[in-house]
């Protein structure tokens, strides 16, 4: 695939800095040849100079005075050399991508800053942009500023509809045509959706037929519920080279170490990676070493175990706040059960819109959740849901909170039937 | 808004605090941040959830606050951290903030590093309008500067940057399709003749852009080494302020001038009554290039536009190495943290005087250079070379000795280039000298190569 078609302007325009490139040439030279190329700091004047990390399973990692350098010094941009190679490694062994010699791996500060630079690479102002409905805000806060044209894509329980893609596809005009679909098809944020493998194959079917790239944004990935296997990933199924594929630690390893890769066409990589020389440079050296010295004690088996413990974790709480929205939400909203991820996403019965309910009711009702309209692309059509996170309450914080919402819906729909009806 | 003179010197007489107030009031015209922005980040709008981190603010206990898509902490691996210093001191990163540095942040940056920061840019600038300033954590400075020009600049605008300029700035801002006013420097940097001249064309021309910002390196500036004096800071503020332009004040070497603390000249931050200035501070080459922390110091308005730009980039920066660098600066103290930069100051400078012996014993006769004042590279002229491109990419190798050509510093790479830039920073003494040495040899072979072609 030639995928100049999807750049824009600015990515274009990104050129490797011969700087970037003679600064490579140390690595594997010889001994003899003296660099006096690189503006980085000697690590003699480095005031840390050894580490050591106990993980919650007695193991300790040690940083030693070697690995603290890495740790404290600029990296390649990539991404540290051994991390790429185990991440490289997780990637193959987990979805066997097709064409696996034609990509690469970069490594990200957390998955959000490669969606930004996979999305500051394509977009235009006005561009037609096809996003899957309810939408992750992190997204649509990198897209909004572009003025698009969003075509929002309906999911249910099942995860994206593609019948609602091809009707998308078929309503936009054919001089504004979106380049890429964005998808979170794991746990979706905020609907907790599975987009199920039959209706995978034929989103992407749809996606070859219209020539478009698919932004895989898969965090939630280890966070499934439903059967012990993990779904098949787009990128499993990239027979093209049209699937760039996010993944992060946030959510099994840590989030404040901001590690996250992304794996796509080496084209578009390199693009991206060109973007990130020219901003941050390199992610945490430091993050990266931690993250990389955790996986190599670990291995692929211990990653297996960790990921395991911590996607039931997730499943009991869900089942928890399952429990609470049962006893005190049947009849007052609606919901699907969340087959991955940490949201519930509830459809509030009787009540038009969300927002003022929350935002200026909320705090004195004694519940505070996130409503639905954040995660819509039209900015006036009221919606009427709200997503709740299960992630870090415990049961009987549930309970309350289901409790006090319940009662906070109860008084928005008698104020609702105090106000006259807004057009 | 220009800065008029007579008002200033007619009300001298008055005391010192009637004056100073009559000054604020006369200055006092709030800059509109607006018709600065690109187009791009003009439209940048807080996410609703964002809307929602201000009734986090002292909670009511019985709050049920369902709205965070934060993982639980009881998920992550980690259960205790230690680090060894280089004095011998192992600190102990507490649970509480090993929770912090392994969990989402806020996006301005951990909040006491936040507060550690502002206390030291208080101290060391005392910004003239400190109270409308704000200050966000970076991944490095260059995230914070990239994120600037895309605040400022859309294609075709104007920006004006030094005669030659810090390669990764040029590599920003060529994917922005800005114009440059690109100011030739002497050995204090860019001269304010020059800016002027350049400033009046741009002002004349039919175009009716006006340049929104400047950007500089002040302090042992790269790829020269030049510092910036106060006179001719001053000199530029008030060029700055006639044109109306944003200056991007880059620093990362602001500890690594071979002056005292004391005589380091005043920072741009510390001369901005109008509220003009964006300054970028770095730890890179202070404490760790590779935690890459870092923070930008300017008016809350447009720090405010770049928060958001921050937030939907990274969401937050690596909250451990944040951590990690608070819990430095707190074992430090503020003599702690002056004594380490007074020893950097020693370390480099020894690199630099052992790399001008190298220069002198080698290159004498077949290069030039003035030395730097601070930082860590070494500006070199070529004087019988046409364009060290060549030279150094497609020869350097055989010579075994590899350093930048100047080309990379300017605008127009495609232009012949005498200079070269040497960093002495990673370099011993003995490999200073061995370099010096190729150096001067692949130079003699390059005039060589030159008089056969001609």
């Amino acid at each position: 695939m030639d995928y100049t078609g999807y750049m824009n302007e600015v990515a274009k325009r990104r050129e490797p800095l011969v700087i970037r490139e003679l600064f490579g040439l140390q690595h594997g030279a010889p001994k003899d040849v003296v660099f006096l190329t690189a503006g980085a700091p000697n690590p003699e004047t480095f005031p840390i100079v050894s580490g050591s990390l106990k993980l919650r399973d007695g193991t300790t990692l040690e940083l030693t005075p070697d690995k603290m350098v890495d740790c404290l010094q600029y990296g390649p941009t990539p991404g540290y050399p051994p991390l790429i190679e185990q991440l490289k490694t997780i990637t193959e062994t987990i979805h066997t991508p097709p064409r696996w010699k034609d990509r690469e791996v970069l490594v990200t500060t957390g998955s959000q800053s490669g969606l930004l630079m996979a999305l500051e690479m394509m977009l235009t102002p006005g561009q037609t942009v096809l996003v899957e409905q309810p939408c992750y805000t992190g997204v649509l806060s990198v897209v909004s500023p572009y003025n698009p044209k969003y075509l929002p894509v309906e999911s249910d329980g099942e995860g994206l509809v593609p019948s609602s893609l091809r009707a998308a596809l078929a309503s936009c005009s054919p001089h504004n045509k979106p380049k890429f679909l964005y998808t979170v098809p794991t746990g979706s944020n905020p609907s907790g959706a599975v987009t199920s493998e039959d209706r995978r194959r034929e989103v992407y079917q749809i996606c070859r037929d219209n020539d478009l790239l698919i932004l895989e944004d898969d965090p939630y990935f280890f966070l499934h519920y439903d059967g012990k296997t993990p779904p098949t990933s787009y990128l499993s199924l990239d027979e093209d080279g049209r699937v760039l594929r996010f993944d992060s630690v946030s959510k099994v390893v840590s989030a404040g170490l901001r590690v996250g890769w992304v794996t796509g066409p080496r084209q578009l990589v390199h693009k991206m990676n060109l973007h990130k020389g020219s901003s941050v440079i390199s992610s945490a050296s430091m993050s990266q070493v931690v993250v990389s010295e955790l996986l190599r004690v670990w291995g692929l088996e211990g990653l297996a175990r960790h990921t395991a413990q911590v996607r039931q974790f997730y499943q009991n709480k869900r089942d928890s706040m399952l429990q609470a929205a049962d006893k005190y939400l049947t009849g007052v909203c609606e919901w699907t059960v969340p087959a991955g991820g940490m949201f519930l996403w509830l459809k509030v019965l009787g009540v038009r819109d969300t927002w003022d309910m929350v935002m200026r009711r909320g705090l004195e009702g004694k519940v505070m959740l996130v409503p639905g309209h954040a995660f819509m692309t039209d900015p006036i059509r009221p919606c009427p849901y709200l997503r709740a996170s299960f992630s870090a309450t415990s049961t009987p914080i549930m309970h309350q909170g289901m409790k006090n919402l319940a009662e906070l819906i109860q008084r928005e729909k008698e104020l609702q039937r105090m106000k006259p009806q807004q057009g | 808004m220009t800065v008029n003179k007579s008002q200033v010197t007619s009300v001298f007489w008055i005391c010192e605090d009637v004056h100073y107030s009559l000054l604020k009031h006369q200055y006092y015209n709030r800059m509109n941040y607006s018709k600065y922005l690109s187009k791009v980040a003009a439209r940048r709008k807080p996410s609703g959830i964002s809307d929602m981190r201000k009734y986090l603010v002292n909670p009511s206990p019985s709050l049920v606050w369902l709205g965070s898509g934060m993982p639980n902490p009881t998920q992550f691996p980690f259960r205790e951290v230690t680090v060894g210093l280089n004095d011998g001191e192992v600190l102990h990163i507490s649970q509480d903030m090993l929770s912090s540095g392994l969990q989402y942040g806020p996006t301005p940056g951990y909040a006491p590093l936040v507060t550690q920061l502002k206390a030291m840019v208080e101290r060391h600038h005392s910004p003239p309008r400190w109270s409308e300033s704000n200050l966000l954590v970076t991944v490095g400075a260059q995230d914070g500067v990239s994120k600037a020009f895309e605040m400022l600049l859309d294609p075709g605008d104007y920006v004006v940057i030094s005669d030659p300029c810090y390669s990764d700035a040029l590599c920003m801002l060529a994917s922005l399709a800005p114009q440059y006013l690109a100011i030739e420097n002497d050995d204090e940097g860019m001269v304010p003749a020059n800016l002027r001249a350049a400033l009046k064309l741009a002002a004349n021309s039919e175009e009716k852009r006006m340049p929104k910002a400047l950007y500089l390196v002040p302090n042992a500036s790269n790829p020269t080494g030049t510092t910036m004096g106060e006179v001719r800071r001053r000199e530029i503020y008030a060029i700055a302020q006639e044109y109306d332009l944003i200056i991007l004040e880059d620093d990362p070497y602001y500890f690594l001038t071979y002056e005292e603390e004391q005589n380091i000249p005043p920072s741009f931050l510390s001369l901005d009554i109008d509220g003009r200035v964006l300054r970028f501070d770095s730890f890179s080459k202070i404490v760790s290039a590779g935690l890459r922390v870092a923070f930008v110091t300017g008016p809350a308005p447009l720090l405010a536009v770049m928060e958001l730009h921050l937030q939907s980039s990274v969401i937050c920066g690596p909250m451990f190495s944040q951590v990690l660098v608070s819990e430095l600066l707190r074992e430090w103290g503020e003599e702690g943290f002056s004594r380490h930069t007074a020893k950097l100051r020693i370390f480099y400078k020894n690199q630099r005087d052992a790399m001008l012996l190298a220069a002198s014993t080698h290159l004498t006769g077949l290069c030039e250079w003035t030395v730097p004042k601070g930082g860590i590279f070494l500006w070199l002229k070529v004087v019988g070379v046409k364009d060290t491109g060549p030279m150094i990419i497609e020869r350097g190798i055989t010579k075994n000795v590899i350093l930048i050509p100047g080309k990379e510093f300017v605008v127009d790479s495609s232009k012949p280039n005498q200079f070269m830039r040497a960093a002495f920073s990673c370099v011993t003494p003995e490999q200073m000298m061995k370099g010096m040495e190729n150096l001067a040899s692949l130079i003699r072979e390059e005039i060589a190569l030159q008089n056969n072609q001609a």
